[in-house]
């Protein structure tokens, strides 16, 4: 049984390939508990095929991951679904209904909430993405950013403990990755495990407290956002770059590794008053 | 992505130029209609797997083979039970009775349906569908037409390979996919609607991009490989032809 | 001489009432790299795709003003004309593969067969395109097979080698990762240095802060701002419509980092030399 402190997602040396031969992890060993993880890394690092390795879409083929205590292989997809939602880079690979209202009721109305249930939490989801006023378009009518944030509604809608997004500021401009870094931080805050795949460096920064660098199958680094940033040669070798104020804080020599344009003007402004 | 089925090699077959893998195709279906005996379609079968076996893709015809089994035990039960000319019993399992005369019809159908796909194979297997549509191009067919033909031999491995990626979506929002027939039966619908969608978007955006390649400029093509047809190709062309003739000849002046 | 002349572009698309792109007009020289920033719906697609001759030969609609691209009136020539004088490459490198070529050198040969270009030409442009944009390498490698920043090279050499004189590019980086985005933008910025002209929409505005040399701002189809990108960000309605601003010039506005002409640092480097200034003269 799951203990108080167990993390909800635990990864024992996972190994994973595709092809025999052709690693694609090579042995991680990780907890993942509440709050905001950021995994990064370029692509063909192994990003994508870890995450779809915590809801059980794969399953290890050497090692264990246990999800709430459960070895993932004792379990369905459909039956881990409860406890881990996933949303697709991709959106073509994920909507399907002919209204967004139904596409983002789809998973709850799976996980056995009523429809009335359903309903209130499908609206309440794509309040909070900015998306009210469109229930009743065809997703595919939608531009592409709002097609991505529809399958983000329609994963927050299912209430999972663990959320996990794959690249979604993909496409989004900056209201869009406004909205997506508020809901990180609103359910981070509220005790629940988000871990997003990214290329954006400031969208980390910003959000994440916890970074997982990945390269090559493994994990290269796995520490707070401002320990990760402070180490420019590490990121090169994974081949990432701090975000440019980051930057221009370590190339003006500010004492503290600094992640937003606001610590920056506050630290620049301690060092001056 | 893979394109087709096709299989790269470099055995005689695939040196081979696709018009001469087109005639040898047209003709193997043309004998099996010519051939309707089980002795004929025998032979024809065996050359066939001949030509496929040296081009060394029995291994992936195989496959195609057991694919279509169930089609062909199908004519080989319902013929054997039910053929109008059924008089000797051959086969008799408790209250069902098999005829001598059904099952040779129906393993005369089977034959057939496998000299088809033999034929067919040639063309599919041995070779490139672009390396086919250019070598059509080049005698004289529309250029867009010849992409048109491009463009659907695409989509089909194109939504195979999103297919799993969809019904994956699915399974993660909770649906159940795992279990009896029926459950798979059901989650395969909401695959379809993505699957559709998604491969027509993919489509518009191709054409779209293809559009400002240039592609739907006046005047012919030109090519960037030199057509190259092997000096063998001609013997090739003349023993397809000469076995046409055979078959014809056989069948109205020997009455095979 | 200009090569790209807009002129009161006004255009809307069938069966909509807003107008998608409203008094458009800009120049653009060849040799230079102009970046169209904006957020989602400000016409950035529509804005690139008029640019070609899809809008509004292909979505039709009604459209109004003058489109000239290498001389070519665009809405009086068919997208075929104009492709063969300004080239699109689109946000999905996936989709612009022709998925007809097996390998990426019959892939950048594509356009060039049905432009009806004679062989030993074909070749010479192919040859030049793959190098221009780093894909020696990989020229006999299926085009499925490479990476997303390698499969978007593609369909910039794929584009390149109709020898354009104006290239065009729709969020060309979106889906790719940082390393595959450098990839693209040093390539964009070697092809200006030999006098293409580059139109590119782009949401990372730091890059664009570093390499383009003026920046055209949509905002709701309305053209904001058109100028280098220190006068640019330095405009107070171009922040204030919700349009991203390079972090360092954010920062350096907060602050009163002020250069000598009035504008605020855009680039890295910039922010840096004035960082240093101000810090080591207090």
């Amino acid at each position: 049984m799951m203990s108080e402190r167990q993390p909800i997602i635990q990864a024992r040396d996972v190994h994973f390939h595709y092809t025999p031969g052709r690693p694609v992890l090579k042995g991680i060993t990780l907890d993942l508990g509440p709050g905001a993880t950021a995994i990064v890394g370029q692509n063909g690092a192994g990003k994508s095929t870890f995450v779809r390795l915590l809801n059980g879409l794969l399953k290890p083929v050497e090692g264990q991951v246990l999800v709430a205590g459960v070895d993932t292989r004792q379990m369905t997809v459909a039956q881990l679904a409860r406890t881990v939602g996933l949303v697709f880079q991709n959106p073509s690979d994920q909507l399907f209904k002919s209204r967004v209202l139904d596409e983002v009721m789809f998973g709850p109305l799976n996980l056995g909430f009523s429809a009335q249930e359903a309903r209130e939490r499908a609206e309440a989801a794509l309040a909070e993405l900015g998306l009210e006023g469109l229930e009743a378009r065809n997703p595919y009518d939608l531009g592409l950013a709002e097609r991505k944030l529809v399958t983000v509604a329609s994963v927050l809608a299912m209430g999972t403990p663990v959320i996990i997004l794959d690249e979604p500021t993909i496409a989004q401009d900056q209201v869009g990755v406004r909205q997506l870094g508020a809901i990180v931080d609103r359910l981070a805050r509220a005790g629940r495990t988000v871990i997003t795949i990214t290329h954006d460096m400031e969208f980390v920064a910003r959000h994440f407290q916890r970074v997982l660098v990945f390269q090559d199958g493994r994990v290269l680094a796995d520490d707070t956002a401002e320990a990760i940033f402070a180490q420019p040669e590490l990121l090169a070798a994974a081949g990432l770059q701090a975000p440019p104020i980051t930057r221009l804080g370590q190339a003006l020599g500010l004492p503290a590794t600094v992640l937003t344009v606001e610590a920056f003007v506050e630290a620049v402004r301690a060092g001056e008053g | 992505m893979r394109l087709s089925l096709y299989v790269p090699g470099d055995t005689w077959v695939h040196r081979l130029d696709p018009m001469t893998k087109l005639l040898m195709t047209v003709v193997g279906i043309g004998l099996t209609f010519l051939l309707p005996s089980l002795q004929g379609g025998t032979l024809l079968l065996v050359l066939l797997l001949a030509v496929l076996g040296s081009a060394g893709v029995l291994h992936r015809a195989a496959a195609v083979y057991v694919g279509v089994a169930i089609v062909a035990g199908t004519f080989l039960v319902v013929q054997g039970l039910v053929y109008p000319g059924n008089a000797v019993p051959a086969l008799t399992l408790g209250p069902i009775v098999f005829y001598r005369e059904g099952l040779l019809v129906g393993l005369r159908l089977a034959l057939r349906l496998y000299n088809i796909l033999s034929a067919t194979l040639i063309l599919v297997l041995v070779t490139h569908p672009s390396d086919l549509v250019e070598a059509v191009v080049r005698r004289g067919a529309s250029p867009r037409l010849g992409y048109v033909i491009m463009a659907v031999l695409q989509v089909i491995p194109t939504m195979m390979a999103t297919a799993s990626t969809i019904m994956d979506a699915q399974r993660s929002r909770g649906l159940e996919t795992e279990g009896s027939l029926w459950v798979r039966l059901k989650a395969f619908v909401p695959v379809m609607g993505p699957l559709v969608t998604g491969s027509l978007i993919a489509t518009e955006e191709r054409a779209l991009a293809l559009e400002v390649r240039g592609f739907s400029g006046e005047g012919r093509p030109t090519f960037l490989k030199e057509e190259v047809i092997p000096p063998y190709a001609t013997a090739a062309r003349l023993v397809t032809v000469a076995a046409l003739a055979a078959g014809i000849a056989g069948r109205w002046l020997l009455g095979w | 001489m200009a090569v790209i002349e807009v002129e009161n572009l006004r255009y809307r698309y069938p069966r909509q009432e807003r107008l998608a792109l409203d008094g458009i007009t800009f120049t653009v020289e060849p040799g230079e790299f102009i970046g169209v920033i904006g957020p989602n719906l400000a016409g950035k697609s529509t804005l690139c795709q008029a640019l070609v001759g899809l809008v509004p030969h292909f979505y039709k609609g009604a459209i109004g003003g003058q489109v000239r691209v290498a001389g070519l009136d665009v809405h009086r020539s068919t997208v075929a004309e104009v492709s063969r004088r300004a080239g699109l490459v689109f946000q999905n490198p996936f989709t612009q593969i022709s998925g007809a070529k097996l390998t990426v050198y019959e892939e950048v040969a594509f356009g060039l067969e049905h432009a009806g270009v004679p062989r030993e030409e074909m070749r010479r442009r192919i040859d030049e395109a793959l190098r221009l944009l780093g894909l020696e390498a990989v020229k006999d490698q299926s085009p499925f097979a490479l990476s997303g920043g390698q499969m978007q090279r593609l369909a910039i050499a794929s584009v390149l080698a109709m020898e354009p004189e104006v290239l065009i590019l729709d969020e060309p980086t979106s889906q790719l990762d940082p390393a595959g985005t450098e990839e693209v933008f040093e390539a964009v910025t070697a092809l200006c240095r030999r006098g293409m002209a580059v139109v590119m929409a782009e949401h990372k505005v730091d890059r664009l802060a570093e390499h383009a040399d003026r920046i055209l701002v949509l905002h709701q189809g309305r053209q904001i701002a058109y100028g280098p990108p220190r006068q640019v960000f330095a405009r107070e309605n171009v922040a204030a419509l919700g349009v991203a601003v390079p972090a360092v010039t954010q920062a350096a506005k907060a602050l009163g980092w002020v250069l000598e002409d009035g504008t605020y640092p855009v680039t890295l480097a910039e922010a840096v030399a004035v960082g240093q200034a101000r810090r080591g003269g207090r």
